[in-house]
């Protein structure tokens, strides 16, 4: 009875990691594609390990399946951005900041043409430590997704976020002490 | 410039309590949006995260279409 509930339980896992692989597909380079069903079934397997791991903190705040389902989103989505990331190399790149007009987001475009681009890169230099630099210039001037920095770093999304989320806040105040921005909410 | 340039690079100053919290909620969050009920006020700090991170943005919006793929099909 169970072995069934468990093997009903991995074909939705699978179904949704592929239906994650299908909205994903534009973001995957070609030579990527033929790998993405391992990919999926993987994702399945260790989603499925760990909703069965955590099954005693399951609390019925939302349907069974659809507590499951967020395990293997996460699986699948940070599996695939690192396969689509497989060749590429992260690391620091200085020179980010002469290639913004061409590499940059488009909201640094539309900055380049102010002097906040110089206080940015100059509080980026003054105030973050070498891996807050670090993960700031991949993940918000580059756009390298943060389970892709995570995975080079050896460690996870949430502690990367924690890095990024902590850069940023040192950088917000420093602009504002340099004359751009406004005063932080108090939270 | 304007803000919202800054604050895509920048994120929100509100408060954050990051990716793993995160994914504590965003099977509440999905249920509750696809279900049409109101939400204003009980994720404030989970939205905030969202409008911060693209990976997890990006996941809310998977788990919502599996969600809403249900619905149509008659299995939510």
């Amino acid at each position: 009875m169970r072995e069934q509930a468990v093997a009903r339980l991995h074909a939705l896992l699978v179904r949704v990691a592929r239906g994650v692989a299908a909205r994903r597909r534009a973001t995957l380079p070609a030579r990527a594609l033929e790998d993405v069903d391992d990919v999926c079934v993987h994702a399945a397997n260790d989603a499925l390990m760990a909703v069965l791991a955590k099954l005693d903190t399951y609390r019925g705040s939302a349907r069974f399946t659809t507590w499951a389902c967020k395990f293997v989103i996460f699986e699948a989505s940070s599996r695939l951005r690192r396969h689509a990331w497989r060749e590429r190399k992260v690391e620091p790149d200085e020179t980010i900041w002469d290639r913004l007009p061409d590499a940059a987001p488009a909201a640094l475009q539309r900055l380049e043409d102010d002097q906040l681009i110089s206080a940015l890169h100059h509080a980026v230099n003054e105030h973050l430590t070498e891996r807050q630099r670090l993960v700031f210039q991949s993940a918000a001037l580059e756009d390298v997704p943060i389970d892709v920095i995570a995975e080079r770093l050896g460690t996870s999304r949430g502690a990367i976020y924690k890095t990024l989320h902590d850069a940023r806040g040192k950088l917000r105040r420093a602009l504002i002490e340099a004359g751009h921005g406004e005063a932080e909410p108090v939270s | 410039m304007t803000k919202s340039d800054l604050q895509k690079l920048l994120g929100s100053p509100d408060r954050d309590p990051g990716c793993d919290a995160g994914l504590d909620v965003i099977d509440v969050y999905c249920e509750a949006v696809v279900r049409g009920e109101p939400i204003a006020g009980r994720f404030t700090e989970f939205l905030t995260h969202l409008s911060n991170c693209t990976a997890c943005r990006e996941d809310t919006e998977s788990l919502m279409a599996v969600l809403r793929e249900q619905e149509k099909s008659g299995a939510g």
